[in-house]
């Protein structure tokens, strides 16, 4: 056994609580990933995690969020079963659904600043909801752009069958998820700061 | 789903950060590859990682299951044509090899997840990554991996309180809202009290980690991970 004989660095209170609050979030959009609503008419079930993609954002705001979705992703690297369908692994991250997974922390940083207009944090409840909504379609329109870029740059797949295969289906469970978190946001029962 | 399991196989004894590093480098050899022989080659590769962690590749296969039916509805989207001759296997072959290159990546990601315990991940991790960048992605992966079945848990039992009170026969909105909305508040309740305990334990940016030995071994893996990052230019 090897022991630090550094002085102890401490971590000041309030990075504690940002650091626990992205890690939890981080497990969050994991766990979301394991909690799927059929929808009607659909093929492809409503799952948490983009919801949880996107409350990372508008909860945590620009920094944080980034940083929670960078953990969801490292998480799911070293082997934690957070992915989609139980996925883990570094292979996942390069693989044909590498591009929204990557885009995840895009899209938590874009919605967490617009939201937020900034790294200063404000009450969710208090934005306008086109503000809000803007920042949810906004942050959805890059993941999907992502995803397809990515299944076209590593799957091979024509952009056409991209566009239908990765992001056509999933339209009627993201105009819900956006509702939803909308509803979420203003809802001000949402855990603030 | 393949997950950790300790043994005695020859991926186990190596160091974390020998594994990391001969996965980046296989990685760049698989996808600088797109001809038969090249894939060829690195399919032995993934079979001999595979066979070092004891791990049957149909077992790897099956964990991966949704991300590859997505590269093999790849080549059948480019095969198919919305008119005669309706199947040009042609068009297949380029989409077939380049969504092919994936599957020897993804198995020897497999024979690293079944090798590597998370608290080995986290200490390679913190010491790869410089500053407090690693010290935060050290700490939150170990908290976020201690959390995630707490979290889940209480996911599935809010749909279950929710389902107990007829709550499932209401609007697919509302579910997903009542859902969300007690995951996100529990995780920050949990939060709030994990930073407090930790707060009270003098949580440091110098923690003990666990011992990692780099040994002659994980050297020549290393040796590995770079001859094979080299190979696309031969």
């Amino acid at each position: 056994m090897s022991t630090d004989t550094d002085s102890v660095d401490l971590v000041d209170d309030l990075t504690v609580g940002h650091v626990a609050q992205a890690a939890l979030i981080a497990a969050f959009v994991g766990a979301g990933a394991y909690v799927s609503f059929p929808i009607p008419f659909s093929a492809v079930p409503v799952t948490l995690q983009v919801l949880g993609v996107f409350l990372a954002g508008i909860v945590l705001g620009p920094v944080w969020g980034v940083v929670s979705m960078l953990l969801y992703l490292t998480v799911g690297a070293i082997g934690l079963p957070v992915f989609a369908g139980g996925g883990a692994g570094l292979g996942t991250l390069l693989g044909p659904t590498a591009g929204y997974l990557w885009s995840y922390p895009i899209a938590a940083g874009l919605i967490g600043a617009v939201v937020h207009r900034g790294t200063d944090l404000r009450d969710p409840a208090d934005v306008s909801l086109p503000v809000i909504v803007g920042a949810l379609v906004a942050g959805t329109v890059v993941i999907y752009a992502l995803g397809v870029a990515g299944l076209v740059a590593v799957a091979g797949y024509e952009l056409a069958g991209a566009v239908s295969a990765g992001a056509l289906v999933f339209v009627p469970g993201e105009v819900l998820k956006t509702a939803v978190a909308a509803a979420i946001a203003k809802s001000g029962a949402l855990p603030t700061r | 789903m393949v997950t950790y399991e300790p043994g005695p196989s020859l991926a186990h004894e190596f160091d974390p950060r020998a594994k990391l590093a001969f996965q980046t480098g296989f990685a760049v050899a698989a996808f600088g590859r797109g001809t038969l022989p090249g894939l060829a080659a690195v399919t032995l590769v993934a079979l001999a990682a595979l066979a070092a962690a004891r791990l049957s590749p149909l077992r790897a296969l099956v964990a991966f299951r949704f991300p590859l039916l997505l590269l093999a509805l790849s080549p059948v989207f480019a095969a198919v044509r919305l008119g005669p001759p309706w199947l040009d296997f042609g068009a297949a072959v380029d989409p077939a090899l380049a969504s092919y290159r994936v599957v020897p990546v993804l198995l020897v990601s497999a024979a690293y997840v079944r090798t590597t315990p998370v608290r080995e991940s986290r200490a390679a991790l913190q010491r790869v990554v410089p500053g407090k960048a690693g010290r935060v992605l050290g700490a939150g992966t170990a908290i976020a991996v201690r959390f995630f079945p707490v979290l889940l848990a209480d996911l599935r039992r809010t749909r279950e309180a929710m389902a107990v009170r007829l709550g499932d026969e209401r609007a697919l909105g509302e579910r997903l809202r009542v859902t969300a909305l007690a995951g996100v508040t529990r995780a920050f309740d949990r939060a709030d009290r994990l930073s407090l305990a930790l707060r009270a334990r003098c949580f440091a940016w110098n923690p003990t980690l666990p011992a990692l030995r780099f040994r002659r071994r994980d050297a020549a893996l290393c040796v590995i991970a770079v001859l094979l990052a080299l190979s696309p230019l031969i």
